[in-house]
């Protein structure tokens, strides 16, 4: 089921143009990544969708209702955490929940239900006592998203979510954002390519406001690139032990600086398969194995159309 | 309705926490509180005119204080879009934070009714001027706090949106000096837009529907003209 349906969006600041002409699709708990560098135009296609900002042209739908000719109705199915997670500092948690809540809408019992269910998912009980402005990045982006899921919106928006938050953090949010989408379509910006590939079911690449493509995220292989350095004299050896080795997908020689040696690049399909690889080599008694690090499918991907459009 | 009352709750906590409130309201309670005093012991006349005077020129410099913040730090931390990307309309937001703001004004000038109360337990003061005049201090309140809105609404900066908000005050306040440079029919629109001109009948004990319009008239245009900056992002 479409829960976002964007027609041919423009935005226009004079001359320049922010947004071109873009259009894409949000399913029903999916979560669709919006990718592109800084400036591409991500923010102002999430404040389109939100009625912060009006369209040049083109239409939005949320739930098959026109964010412009029925915005508030849009938005009350819209929970938006906006870029760096803007917060009340002096109020508590429980009061910015309670104040967020009734901006909604949500009558007394559905606020109470809505709050606790928001707490629990987002792990806030313990701090719901405290001052926003006292909080650690992390808990303020947990407020923060906690804010956008009260109301049990049918879209939850994120800008930039991962921005400023530990490892630990980012990891914690993926897992959240996949949780949210069990109930919501997730539409999520960032500029972190790692990041989209982990946690989005499909990415939509964008460039100078224009949308380079929508990619369905594949199942994830794990692929690992590996290097092997050899005495050239093996080499013969080495070609031959690889020879039949299952889950080794490629086998290519490459330039080695040090006199006497011989370089490869293997690429195993999984970890499994880089094992077999490794307990090969050990028979030849060859340990000089070491992992690359494999640009994945999505940066290939990126980094051809990103550059194909700087060139024209 | 519940979420105008959650903005309105929302607005009066955040003015009544920060210390601006008070010490607005304490400067405010004092300078008349000893004005008052002086000038009972000087004349023993049980009138408030001097009194509304000068607490019309304190709202002037005071007023640009409260509403300084009211849009732009909203805008400056970010929160704005919250508000904005909630389901509520952008005159539900400026009204508010107008709410707010003239309780704010109400308790600083509820606190001079002390004075009218002593008058009333130990003289006989003509109760006329004293009603007028606290109710020509309200109308100008409303309008100060609305123009002060806007140019909230529309700077960036609260610094900025006060000093704005204060030179536009001080013109509007004193225009009528003007009028006795200028030809014709010129001298009267300077007249009719000078906060002074309009306040004066309030103070002495008159009333003329056309003051009380132009303060109201003057309300409404800062309602609308906020509503306006927030609705043209």
């Amino acid at each position: 089921m479409v829960v976002v349906s964007v027609e041919g969006l423009s935005k226009a600041y004079g001359r320049h143009r922010a947004v071109d002409d873009v259009s894409f699709e949000v399913q029903d708990r999916e979560v669709l990544g919006l990718l592109g560098p800084n400036g591409s135009g991500k923010t102002t296609i999430l404040r389109i969708l939100t009625g912060y900002l009006q369209p040049s042209a083109g239409t939005v739908r949320i739930d098959g209702i026109d964010v412009v000719r029925d915005g508030r109705a849009a938005r009350a199915r819209i929970g938006y955490v906006p870029e760096n997670a803007p917060l009340y500092g002096h109020m508590r948690v429980n009061e910015f929940l309670d104040f967020m809540g009734r901006l909604h809408g949500l009558p007394e019992a559905a606020l109470r239900r809505g709050m606790a269910e928001a707490r629990r998912r987002l792990a806030l009980d313990a701090v719901a006592e405290t001052p926003i402005g006292r909080l650690s990045r992390g808990y303020r982006q947990r407020v923060a998203i906690a804010q956008a899921v009260l109301h049990g919106p049918r879209l939850l928006i994120l800008d930039e979510p991962t921005n400023g938050l530990d490892p630990r953090q980012v990891i914690e949010l993926r897992g959240l954002l996949r949780d949210m989408a069990r109930d919501c379509a997730v539409l999520v910006t960032s500029h972190i390519l790692a990041e989209m590939e982990r946690v989005a079911d499909r990415v939509a690449i964008l460039l100078d406001g224009r949308l380079l493509t929508v990619q369905r995220i594949g199942q994830r292989r794990q692929r690992i690139g590996l290097r092997l350095r050899a005495p050239a004299a093996q080499a013969a050896a080495v070609a031959q032990a690889l020879g039949a080795v299952p889950g080794l997908l490629g086998l290519a020689a490459e330039p080695e600086a040090e006199p006497g040696l011989a370089a490869w690049r293997l690429e195993a399909e999984d970890a499994a398969a880089a094992g077999r690889i490794a307990a090969r080599l050990h028979g030849l008694g060859l340990a000089s194995l070491e992992p690359l690090d494999a640009p994945s499918d999505l940066e290939t991907l990126f980094l051809r159309l990103t550059a194909s459009k700087a060139i024209h | 309705m519940t979420r105008f009352l959650a903005l309105a709750e929302k607005e009066t906590r955040a003015l009544f926490a920060s210390p601006i409130a008070y010490a607005v309201i304490a400067v405010f309670l004092l300078l008349n509180g000893y004005t008052f005093a002086v000038t009972l012991f000087l004349t023993k006349q049980a009138t408030l005119a001097h009194i509304f005077f000068q607490a019309a020129v304190q709202l002037i410099l005071l007023v640009p204080l409260v509403t300084m913040r009211q849009f732009a730090e909203e805008r400056r931390g970010g929160t704005l879009e919250l508000l904005l990307t909630a389901p509520v309309h952008e005159a539900e937001i400026v009204l508010a934070k107008f709410a707010a703001s003239m309780l704010l004004l109400l308790a600083m000038i509820a606190g001079t009714l002390v004075y009218a109360l002593i008058l009333g337990r130990f003289g006989a003061p003509d109760w006329g001027p004293v009603y007028s005049g606290y109710l020509g201090l309200l109308l100008l309140g409303a309008a100060l706090v609305a123009i002060g809105l806007a140019v909230s609404a529309l700077a960036s900066n609260q610094i900025v949106a006060a000093v704005v908000s204060l030179g536009l005050f001080g013109l509007l306040w004193a225009i009528d000096s003007w009028a006795a440079v200028l030809p014709a029919p010129a001298d009267n629109w300077v007249l009719g837009l000078s906060l002074l001109a309009r306040f004066t009948p309030f103070a002495v004990g008159a009333m003329y529907l056309s003051d009380f319009g132009f303060f109201l008239v003057l309300a409404l245009l800062g309602l609308f003209l906020t509503v306006r900056a927030l609705v043209r992002r």
